[in-house]
């Protein structure tokens, strides 16, 4: 039943929302919904024994319709959860523009999200999945940036292209299962399918997740989306968006085409790393802060993605602490590349520098956030992609290196980044900008504390995803060393 | 049959009721002459009665699609006491011929003999000429009713030559009777039978509009006044659908190899050709001519999958197509009428910024004929792909699915104009009954999707 509630409350209080005409009434009372949400997360996490992490049912009319979860879609639903209220906080502006409607596609968009990360139904998922992309369609395009239509309907067709493989993927599953056919995904697993098929149904399916990732070379609608969408429509696209596809696959081909995940390994592992490599350089030579963090973004997708099908514990465990992790970095960068467009009204590097000397201490969690996102030890994105890149190494000692390129790439961009906008010498155009307001910091505080945190005691987490992890692994290799990396 | 007969008399009284000339009686008269039919019908659910020497079998499967295209037009009724309220002359006429077209394709749901068929198309098709043509000052609504007359007698022709040449080799008009014909042959027809069914198959193909013989679809949606056009776009084809199946699906399926492999080519064709010249129309009317055609497809799709539940989907695809078109004309024309005439589809921009409620319905209606979840359209859809697949045609279903893609950049584009700003200043107004209306599709087509319906028929 808590999942039913989990699920409803963000859309039956957007719908709620619709009808109510003051702004702040209207921030207040969405906000209220995302806290309750996130407190009856937790408590759903702290209360549920590890031993039943492993699938849980709820029934809800008959099987077409059935909420449970596992490790992995806890995380997720944590993930979710717990950016959401950041998200509708950072809307707490001056702007006045049709508050409740988008109030109301934002707290669409999240439920749409735990559907798809709860559903215990493959068609159920399809339809969640699908759902989640008409309140964002509409959140970019009625509060997009420039060019923003063209850019909406490319991102649009591009995702959508994916998800109707998929869905011909999930009936062709659908008509496989013995009997009365059905959709469930417990029914999926034990499907034994032949490997050639598996082979091909690999692509139909990884195909929508690897749009939504976004994996090389299915990344292209990503760059121009991030940098026209607006504030709450890239927190959400960069932070839980594409985190969508990491789950999906995870749902999707690991236990279902376990065979054709292993013929196709090395090729989609080489494709992240080029991924990683191609972002990382192309994060470059940009001068829009967004479309650099944009690309600094897909680098850690990738690397993310290429530690998805190393499948390995390591990798696993690497990969699922990374989603929180990146989740909470991405968009807490996000945040601050707006803040920074709020102040100076430019993303353009060149017309920045000096910002320091203005705002000392947005000089300082910027730095801090910027170590997140470069992995430095101590903080929670260290924690990932050391994981991650040991992971790799087990498959094979280049995949590591070439993954680690990440860490060194993305240190070389992003502190030059941070030299461009915040060092240097006074800016005459940027004197008068000011520092942080009360507001930033509910938001940019919690979310570095964090950061911090994960990455000093990483153990919770861990602990969550562990026996799914496990699971996982008895897919492909009986038996595989089950040791815990960081000792309890 | 008594709601065949009950059709028919309340044609007549509304005719002349027309002398009467009360308008105001006459949407309410045609409507309940709908809802007992309506009745009538469902009360033979189940006996599956035959009339006229087995000439006509009214069973479930055509009852339950009587019952959608009477349910369609007393939709298309109820929009019409709003839209003919501006026609002085000849409204009576206009409710009338609708009904009749109504008997016509009641006697295409029912027939057993291709005599029945021929007259079931021609009553049909008949009030439908005059219908296009009902502007009768307009240019291109005279071309639209000339050239669906001059195109439609020439496809009846063909179809008629096919009945005559099948009768010729099998000496029967019974549609058993000509599928045991056929199977004696053991898949190597005579000449003459082959050629007899593919004239049958063009007479019928041409009146559904399955490519390559959709060419006058778009011109006379083009041309017809747009609540004729409504009426076309959804009970004709429905009833164009339903003899096809009865046709097709309850009758000569499996044909021979040469044939089936024709209708399978017009499937593939009707998916690609609608929507290719779909992607370059910037005229509303003429861009839902084109997606009914690719939605043409996916029914041709449902029906030569050849599975039992093929009627059903066939069912609840033209319903739920029918259900989402309808009021998207409705809304075109009070756009058309705020734009002072214009067709583009420019006119739907500044919908969302003076009427946002109907920016929303009209999203979920488009979403519908899009087929995305939560609606009908996408359970139509998926209900469909489930047929093909599950039959194992696979390479058709992936080509479907690429096609289902393309069709989203056009609705798409449709909405994404509702969404935009307008440099127009003209207020769009609209009646409360519309209005409602267009709520009660929208939530339809939202139930319809999260809510099964399975109908044995």
């Amino acid at each position: 039943m808590i999942l039913l509630i989990i699920l409803l409350i963000p859309i039956i209080t957007g719908l709620f929302l619709l009808f109510l005409r003051n702004p702040a009434t209207v921030r207040i009372i969405a906000l209220l919904s995302a806290v309750v949400n996130l407190i009856l997360t937790l408590g759903l996490i702290i209360t549920i024994p590890s031993a039943s992490y492993s699938v849980n049912w709820d029934n809800f009319m008959g099987t077409q319709f059935s909420l449970g979860f596992d490790g992995i879609s806890l995380i997720m639903l944590l993930l979710t959860n717990l950016l959401f209220p950041f998200i509708i906080l950072s809307g707490f502006t001056r702007s006045h523009v049709q508050i409740p409607v988008l109030n109301f596609l934002i707290l669409f968009t999240q439920s749409a999200l735990i559907g798809v990360f709860l559903a215990q139904n493959a068609f159920l998922f399809y339809i969640f999945w699908e759902l989640t992309l008409i309140p964002v369609y509409f959140i970019l395009l009625l509060w997009g940036g420039e060019n923003r239509r063209a850019i909406t309907l490319k991102f649009f067709i591009y995702t959508l292209t994916g998800s109707l493989f998929l869905l011909f993927g999930i009936i062709f599953l659908f008509q496989l299962t013995p009997g009365l056919h059905t959709t469930d995904f417990s029914a999926f697993n034990q499907l034994h399918i032949a490997a050639h098929t598996q082979t091909w149904l690999f692509w139909v399916l990884f195909i929508a997740f690897a749009i939504k990732m976004p994996v090389f070379p299915f990344h292209t609608w990503q760059p121009s989306t991030y940098t026209m969408a607006s504030k709450q429509g890239v927190m959400i696209l960069a932070g839980v968006l594409t985190k969508m596809g990491i789950y999906g696959a995870l749902r999707f081909l690991f236990p279902i085409v376990p065979q054709g995940v292993l013929y196709w390994q090395n090729t989609v592992i080489i494709m992240c790393l080029i991924g990683v490599i191609y972002a990382s350089v192309i994060a470059f030579r940009q001068t829009n802060i967004k479309r650099l963090i944009a690309f600094s973004s897909m680098a850690h997708i990738s690397l993310m993605a290429a530690a998805m099908f190393a499948v390995n514990y390591y990798s696993t465990q690497g990969l699922l602490f990374q989603v929180i992790s990146h989740g909470v970095t991405i968009v807490a960068l996000f945040y601050m590349v707006h803040l920074i467009q709020e102040r100076t009204s430019t993303l353009d590097l060149s017309q920045m520098g000096g910002l320091k000397l203005a705002a000392p201490n947005m000089a300082i969690l910027l730095l801090i956030i910027i170590l997140g996102s470069i992995a430095l030890p101590l903080t929670s994105g260290f924690v990932g992609e050391f994981l991650i890149i040991m992971g790799l190494a087990k498959l094979s000692v280049w995949f590591a290196a070439f993954g680690g390129t990440t860490m060194i790439l993305g240190a070389i961009y992003m502190l030059y980044a941070y030299q461009r906008i915040m060092l240097g010498d006074k800016n005459p155009a940027l004197v008068k900008v000011k520092d942080i307001r009360t507001l930033d910091y509910f938001i940019l505080i919690p979310l570095i504390a964090a950061i911090i945190i994960l990455g000093i005691y990483p153990q919770p987490i861990l602990n969550l995803v562990e026996v799914s992890v496990n699971s996982m692994q008895k897919l492909f290799l009986p038996a595989n060393e089950m040791v815990n990396l960081f000792v309890r | 049959m008594s709601a065949l007969i009950l059709l028919t008399v309340f044609g007549i009284i509304v005719l002349y009721l027309g002398f009467a000339n009360n308008k105001k009686l006459l949407a309410p008269v045609a409507i309940t002459g709908l809802v007992i039919s309506m009745v009538l019908s469902l009360k033979d659910w189940g006996l599956g009665s035959k009339y006229f020497h087995d000439m006509m079998i009214i069973d479930n499967f055509s009852i339950a699609f009587n019952v959608s295209m009477l349910i369609i037009t007393i939709l298309i009724f109820l929009f019409g006491i709003n839209y003919y309220q501006r026609m002085e002359h000849h409204v009576a006429e206009q409710y009338a011929l609708m009904i009749f077209a109504l008997t016509g394709a009641f006697l295409m749901t029912s027939f057993s003999n291709l005599i029945m068929l021929f007259l079931g198309i021609e009553i049909l098709s008949i009030p439908l000429y005059i219908l296009a043509g009902g502007k009768k000052t307009s240019y291109r609504s005279n071309e639209a009713s000339f050239k669906y007359f001059l195109l439609g007698s020439f496809a009846t022709a063909f179809f008629l030559f096919g009945i005559a040449l099948v009768y010729g080799a099998s000496a029967t008009f019974y549609l058993p009777e000509i599928k045991t014909y056929i199977a004696s042959f053991n898949g190597h027809l005579p000449p003459m039978v082959m050629l007899g069914l593919l004239f049958i198959l063009i007479g019928v193909a041409f009146k559904v509009a399955v490519a390559p013989f959709h060419f006058w679809s778009p011109d006379v949606y083009e041309g017809s006044p747009t609540l004729v056009t409504a009426f076309m776009a959804t009970v004709v084809k429905t009833a164009g659908f339903a003899a096809f199946y009865r046709l097709l699906g309850m009758g000569l399926l499996p044909l021979p190899a040469p044939l089936e492999k024709t209708l399978w080519v017009m499937t593939g064709l009707s998916l690609l050709v609608g929507n290719l010249a779909a992607l370059n129309q910037s005229n509303f009317k003429r861009l839902l001519a084109y997606s009914a055609i690719v939605h043409t497809g996916f029914m041709m799709l449902a029906m030569l999958s050849q599975h039992d539940s093929s009627a059903t989907v066939l069912l609840y695809y033209t319903f739920v197509y029918s259900l989402a078109t309808v009021p998207l004309f409705i809304i075109f024309i009070h756009m058309k009428r705020a734009s002072e005439g214009l067709e583009e589809l420019s006119i739907f921009r500044g919908l969302y910024k003076q009427k946002p409620w109907m920016a929303v319905f009209m999203t979920i209606l488009l979403m519908s004929l899009a087929g995305l979840p939560p609606t009908a359209g996408f359970l139509a859809k998926y209900r469909v792909f489930i047929l093909s697949i599950s039959r194992g045609y696979l390479a058709i279903s992936i080509f479907a699915i690429l096609m289902a893609i393309i069709g989203i950049y056009y609705y798409f584009y449709v909405l994404r104009e509702a969404f935009s700003e307008s440099d127009n200043p003209n207020p769009i107004e609209i009646s409360k009954l519309n209005a409602v209306l267009i709520v009660v599709c929208g939530v339809a087509v939202l139930l319809l999707g999260v809510f099964f319906f399975q109908i044995p028929i």
